[in-house]
């Protein structure tokens, strides 16, 4: 499939220079990651590899049942955990990391698997700039680290719909209490990296006040093994929660969904929340308690109950794991951080990405504490691998010296035959985990695997439907009083408790909402 | 076409120099010898060996060797997760009494500064209570079944958010010993509103010591970890 030419790598190159810089400059702000519970470090390193053989495969048959800008729409509208931090950094960073290790072993070459390279990084330019199209930018960094991918239909409904409070109130407390048990047991879900949380936004929301968007996924029952079983009485998986602040400016939300506000995060400058969900099955953002404010404070009253009593049954099966079982079980978090795609796709298949790959397994005995720790280290932060220097004369953007974190394809494979074009297509692997035995929990409620898939390959949400999908905000400017542009924006909000029915003209001064 | 020249991924980049930190130096030299090796002696182009013959480069077997061969020169590995000593006890260095790393000041107004760290958020009041080191699996659950004393202030030297997950509400404040303000500790304190302490330097403590931390004080600045203008909020033992 992989376009081999000129253009293509150019295009390749330049795009695996960005995450080189990126990824470097997220990693060196932020200090070597140890958990005492889990050996995050050598889970890691397996988890790049594992990337590094599978994804290809994954990407194409994703691609080819819906392409990637597609995906980018659908992610664009919603939240989903094909965000920034799991599919918009972490999907190529990981497979590009995992080329690294294998570069650096000598058991590959920087021209071997260059198609599969190209291919896994057009996929993933694609998704990126469709998924970001509201903003126009590839990367949070390319934009200043910021995150801005909502359209205004969606904002103004947020704006109007979500409910306001003051600290000390039911609601206030209620909604904090949630977001801080939420981050807990997201940590926990994944092993002790943050995938399970996303941030977005800043959004201006007038008279000195922010959106952020915060959302949590992966709550229940679904693709993780370990969570049959957890957290049953929730009814949906993922959860979204605007939250707007008032006389606080977020002024870094980075590629790992990480922000940082001017003053810093404090709960008692809450002005507003809400909550939603949304999934590969939803069209659009689903309000959950959205009905008034105490309905909104009960159910976020009662989903921490719940959340509560998960997190410690949760923990009590995961401290019974073998070490084996936590790095195969973190190995598996990292390296499926794309597998939301397969879910929108209706291609999803346990085995593709809850299996250590047989090629992976071999490494296996390498990954003690130490190397694990260390050869991160070596790799993201001092990039110390012999290969990763380039000439004496050149200066890197964040570190200033002669090294990249990311080796580019050399432009030779145009003419030399010498390398090899692909990983392969063939997969097989284990997992010293227990297998998957629940139901998967979606909007549409609990289903088998096989509906789950037929669901969403029958499923088109109505802004993606052909008369919508281009309709962006340039053309809203000047056609907001057109029936076409009232149809788009009473998609948004047919679920509005405020806003129903009321079409593309409204500005914020026609809002009437708490936020 | 092809240069006759030893195949790319083999030849030793031209400006690279060797590992900087000993086991990946003496792992990753390791694999790069064998795969050489393994390489030289299949006769055939790179290409035919790469992926169509890459268990010949480098197999489950070899990757048990070069670990075997760091752990008969005596080699033992630092570890980070408790699983890892204990289910591979021999592999692993043992944990040694970590000695003080704060030189502590003398005894004023009844206390004695022990440390120093990174506030995570800005309360109006200091936190005194009573310290609890944690470390192991098994306390977190004693902690589950009988509840967190009041006023515990837990020393952690793990700054990830699993370790104390279903008990870190029960806690007045958290001394976290490594991480920064940012780690996923630093995270959840900030959520759950739990005054703590990340990247702090202490003198030793023992379980029951009491202590009082200064989350008065301002949080780093956003660039503090990349200037090491960091550790301004202080920790004292209440002495007596």
């Amino acid at each position: 499939m992989a376009d081999l030419s000129y253009k293509s790598l150019l295009e390749t190159n330049n795009y695996l220079r960005q995450l080189s810089d990126t990824t470097y400059w997220l990693c060196i702000t932020r200090t070597v990651q140890e958990s005492k519970l889990f050996p995050m470090n050598p889970y890691m390193l397996l988890s790049y590899l594992n990337t590094f053989y599978r994804l290809p495969t994954q990407l194409r048959e994703i691609d080819a049942a819906t392409p990637a800008e597609e995906l980018g729409d659908r992610a664009r509208e919603v939240s989903l955990k094909v965000d920034t931090v799991n599919a918009a950094w972490g999907m190529p960073a990981f497979y590009l990391i995992g080329r690294e290790m294998l570069m650096n072993w000598g058991l590959l070459g920087p021209a071997d698997a260059v198609e599969d390279v190209v291919d896994v990084l057009d996929f993933s330019r694609r998704f990126n700039l469709a998924y970001h199209r509201n903003d126009g930018h590839m990367t949070n960094k390319e934009f200043g680290d910021r995150s801005q991918f909502l359209p205004e239909r969606t904002l103004q409904v947020f704006e109007s719909d979500l409910h306001g409070v003051v600290p000390g109130d039911r609601l206030h407390t209620a909604a904090t209490k949630l977001v801080a048990q939420l981050s807990q047991y997201a940590f926990l879900a994944h092993c002790e990296c943050r995938i399970g949380l996303h941030n977005s936004g800043p959004y201006n929301f007038g008279d000195n006040r922010q959106l952020i968007v915060r959302d949590f996924f992966e709550l229940t029952e679904g693709d993780y093994p370990w969570l049959d079983g957890i957290a049953t009485q929730l009814p949906f998986g993922n959860l979204t929660i605007p939250i707007v602040f008032k006389d606080t400016n977020f002024n870094l939300m980075d590629d790992w969904a990480s922000f940082e506000a001017e003053p810093s995060y404090d709960a008692s400058n809450i002005a507003a929340v809400g909550m939603y969900t949304s999934d590969a099955l939803t069209d659009g953002y689903q309000p959950v308690g959205m009905e008034n404010a105490e309905k909104l404070a009960e159910t976020m009253e009662s989903y921490r109950e719940i959340l509560n009593a998960a997190t410690a049954d949760l923990w009590k099966r995961i401290a019974g794991w073998s070490r084996e079982q936590m790095i195969d079980a973190g190995a598996l978090v990292y390296s499926s951080v794309a597998k939301d795609f397969a879910h929108l796709a209706g291609t999803y298949r346990q085995d593709d990405w809850f299996q250590l790959d047989d090629r992976v397994q071999r490494f296996k005995p390498l990954m003690n504490d130490e190397y694990g720790r260390d050869d991160l280290g070596e790799m993201v932060g001092l990039l110390g691998f012999p290969h990763q220097k380039t000439s004496e004369y050149t200066m890197a953007r964040y570190s200033g010296l002669n090294q990249n974190m990311l080796t580019g394809v050399p432009y030779s494979v145009l003419t030399d035959d010498d390398f090899a074009p692909t990983a392969g297509s063939s997969l097989s692997g284990s997992s010293s985990l227990d297998p998957k035995t629940g139901l998967w929990t979606t909007s549409a409620g609990r289903l088998e695997l096989d509906e789950y898939n037929r669901r969403a390959r029958g499923f088109t949400p109505s802004a993606q439907a052909p008369e919508f999908r281009y309709l962006d905000e340039e053309w809203v400017k000047r056609h907001y009083t057109s029936d076409r542009a009232n149809a788009l924006y009473e998609l948004a909000q047919r679920d509005s408790r405020t806003l129903q029915g009321k079409g593309a003209g409204l500005l914020r001064a026609d809002l009437q909402g708490n936020g | 076409m092809s240069d006759p020249a030893p195949e790319a991924a083999l030849t030793p980049p031209k400006w690279g120099t060797k590992e900087m930190l000993p086991l990946p130096g003496r792992y990753n030299s390791a694999v790069r010898e064998l795969a050489a090796q393994r390489f030289a002696a299949t006769g055939v182009a790179w290409k035919d060996v790469v992926f169509d013959r890459q268990y010949d480069l480098f197999s489950l077997a070899d990757a048990q060797a070069v670990e075997q061969e760091a752990l008969d020169s005596g080699y033992r590995f630092d570890f980070s997760a408790t699983v890892s000593l204990e289910s591979e006890p021999e592999k692993y260095k043992r944990p040694e009494k970590v000695a003080s790393a704060f030189a502590d000041g003398a005894v004023t107004d009844g206390r004695r500064q022990v440390g120093v760290g990174d506030n995570v958020i800005r309360k109006t009041a200091s936190v005194t209570g009573p310290v609890a080191l944690i470390s192991k699996i098994e306390q977190v659950m004693g902690f589950l079944a009988d509840g967190v004393p009041d006023g515990t202030i837990a020393v952690i030297d793990d700054s990830g958010g699993t370790l104390t997950a279903p008990i870190i509400e029960g806690f007045a404040g958290v001394i976290c010993l490594g991480g920064s303000v940012r780690s996923h500790l630093g995270i959840l304190a900030r959520e759950y509103d739990v005054p703590t302490l990340m990247n702090c330097t202490i003198d030793t403590l023992v379980d029951g010591d009491v202590v009082e931390i200064e989350v008065t004080a301002a949080p780093p600045a956003a660039d503090a970890y990349e200037t090491g203008n960091t550790g301004h909020a202080r920790i004292w033992k209440i002495e007596g």
